[in-house]
């Protein structure tokens, strides 16, 4: 069920391993997923947006789509909330495609574009009545709604201010309450922290993650910590496809082992070449240079899928050569993030 | 529909436009009320009226430019197009927003002829007439301008187009004593006429081969009348213009003259461009 574009997914490397099926049968395996793509695909000309993309969110889940500036997270989503149509490939969210019952799909999503769509000359309050009112909110509903919304962004101070005078902050605050104003069940957010400080990044983070306990959020970002800090699963997307697509537990898994370690050590070079091509537990060793006098940074690969910072550790000791550092040398989760993207696109592995 | 409505309406007297497009409106039309009949003191209010026609021209844009052009730079047709409205109840809401800004200052000029009869006699029918008219003719220009404006994110790109496009209405009338009126050129004008509405109908169903094929058949249409009743494409621009000038009807409002015919011309012609501004927001998704 999770990897449904497995077909799709390139062959990350050796610590990085798309995780096996039996990963995703943890939940919603009873409930259908509330959001389904299926083979989207977006052509402006020649030039291709989006390609083949197919994903599904289950209900209750908050995913992140990761990827480079231009790689396509805002295309999906514009397609998704039926602001431009698909060239090819279908989205259907909770249960209605978008092409041909675009208002039961409009109606159970809120979706915050990257800019904010405001009016300047309206004040919020106005504003979120206007949002309310279009969204279908009952007349009934719609004061409770609206202060109920106010409160959860934060924005009670500036509810009669002319939306041209707000900070970029509060902007993106009255745009994230637009989004929630009809309590839809799918939420949507382009980029919702960018352009912020980092007080309110961290603010609208937390804000994102209650949202994510009681709704489906899809989210994007080019920042990968962002997407780590709120998100359970990731998607990560680069020139139009998606290159991998995982809960960050398993992104991360697959990198934890210290397979790769860049160590200092004090002492002359040859000593501790040697004291480490002695070792049958290391497979290459290679000295990078020297930061600090006396002593050489090494650079080495264990020979299995072993930690080998004890025996090293040992080695060294016995040899009366210090180890001043040791960390991994294994790609984390920004350097997975980066190869995936920046690598050139490889065929399609069909395994 | 409603709230678009509402909020548009709103807009105008937020913004300056509202008071732009009614102040110069109603500036211009009191300069005329003056020199045509308070000085020489004359009962002559359909005068006035004719000269309101030429004022459209200048004011109908600044009316319309921003009613989408506002939105898309802004951003905010995000937030129209995503929520469960449809596209035509934005864009009637729009639509109607605008002309109701143009009718209240449509009422603020009929103090003039109200002053005129406290002193004098008036014809009210065709005064009455004229205001008709008017009204029509305004929901037609507004159509074209809200039109326009849905093609560009540029205010004054939209303001400018829509100039041109309703200056050249007003000179199509003085254009057609230089056009050709032989046979021959009237059958180009129908093959012109035939092709642009094959690439119309191209760029609605997407379909080349329907779209060739329907241009075909009527291209053979034409020519087999063409061959048949060759009389028939005698002075066929000057007469096909004439029907479509939207100035030469007014004219009969203003002689106190109420044709259902033109009635129903100015209603489908505002129609028929609202139409194609749902068209072209509609496409604007699949580009």
């Amino acid at each position: 069920m999770r990897l449904r574009n497995r077909g799709k997914s390139v062959d990350t490397g050796r610590n990085f391993r798309l995780p096996s099926q039996a990963a995703g049968t943890e939940c919603r395996k009873e409930d259908h997923p509330l959001i389904e793509v299926q083979r989207l695909t977006k052509r402006y000309g020649k030039h291709t947006a989006i390609e083949n993309l197919s994903f599904t969110v289950g209900k209750g889940e908050i995913v992140g789509f990761l990827g480079p500036n231009g790689a396509g997270k805002t295309t999906t989503m514009n397609i998704i909330t039926g602001y431009i149509s698909a060239s090819e490939g279908s989205a259907v969210v909770a249960g209605y495609d978008i092409l041909e019952h675009p208002r039961e799909v409009k109606r159970a999503i809120g979706y915050l574009p990257e800019a904010p769509p405001l009016y300047p000359d309206m004040t919020v309050e106005e504003y979120l009545s206007f949002a309310a009112r279009i969204k279908g909110v009952e007349r009934g509903n719609r004061r409770g709604k609206l202060d109920s919304v106010v409160d959860r962004v934060r924005i009670n101070d500036v509810r009669g201010r002319l939306i041209k005078n707000l900070s970029k902050g509060y902007r993106q605050r009255v745009g994230l309450a637009q989004a929630l104003i009809a309590d839809p069940e799918v939420l949507i957010l382009d980029e919702p922290t960018i352009g912020l400080d980092p007080k309110q990044i961290v603010e609208i983070r937390n804000l994102m993650r209650d949202l994510g306990r009681e709704r489906t959020v899809i989210l994007s970002s080019h920042i990968l910590p962002e997407v780590t800090a709120v998100c359970r699963r990731v998607l990560i997307i680069n020139q139009g496809r998606i290159v991998a697509e995982d809960t960050i537990d398993n992104l991360s898994a697959g990198l934890s082992g210290p397979r790769r370690l860049n160590v200092r050590v004090a002492g002359g070079e040859h000593d501790v070449l040697a004291v480490c091509r002695a070792l049958p537990a290391v497979k290459t060793v290679k000295c990078t240079g020297s930061l600090e006098a006396g002593t050489v940074e090494l650079y080495i690969e264990a020979a299995e899928d072993r930690d080998i910072r004890k025996i090293l550790f040992r080695s060294f000791a016995e040899r009366d050569l210090p180890i001043l550092m040791m960390r991994s040398a294994d790609a984390n989760l920004e350097d997975v993030f980066l190869r995936l993207t920046t690598e050139e696109r490889r065929e399609p592995n069909h395994d | 529909m409603i709230n678009v409505f509402t909020r548009e309406l709103a807009a105008f007297f937020k913004g300056i436009t509202g008071f732009v497009f009614m102040g110069i409106f109603l500036l211009i039309t009191g300069i005329f009320f003056t020199t045509d009949n308070l000085i020489p003191q004359s009962p002559d209010y359909v005068r006035v009226l004719g000269g309101i026609s030429f004022v459209f021209l200048v004011v109908v844009p600044i009316l319309t430019m921003r009613l989408f052009s506002e939105e898309r730079h802004q951003k905010t047709d995000q937030l129209l197009l995503t929520s469960p409205l449809s596209i035509t109840g934005i864009v009637l809401g729009k639509y109607l927003a605008a002309v109701a800004v143009f009718l209240t200052t449509l009422i603020f000029t009929l103090l003039y002829p109200l002053q005129l009869s406290l002193v004098g006699t008036i014809s009210v029918s065709e005064i009455g007439g004229g205001y008709v008219g008017i009204l029509l003719l305004g929901c037609a220009f507004i159509a074209i301008g809200l039109f326009v404006s849905s093609l560009t994110e540029s205010q004054v790109a939209a303001a400018v187009v829509t100039f041109g496009l309703l200056l050249s209405m007003w000179i199509l009338d003085l254009l057609q004593q230089g056009l050709p009126a032989d046979r021959i050129s009237g059958f180009v004008f129908a093959l012109l006429i035939v092709l642009a509405a094959g690439v119309f109908l191209y760029t609605t169903i997407r379909n080349l081969l329907v779209a060739a094929a329907a241009i075909a058949l009527c291209c053979g249409i034409i020519t087999v009348l063409f061959i048949l009743r060759p009389a028939g494409f005698d002075g066929l621009i000057v007469r096909v213009l004439k029907w479509f000038s939207l100035l030469s009807r007014y004219r009969d409002f203003t002689r106190g003259l109420l044709k259902l015919s033109s009635v129903v011309y100015y209603l489908s012609f505002s129609a028929a461009f609202v139409f194609l501004t749902v068209r072209s927001l509609d496409s604007r998704r699949w580009k």
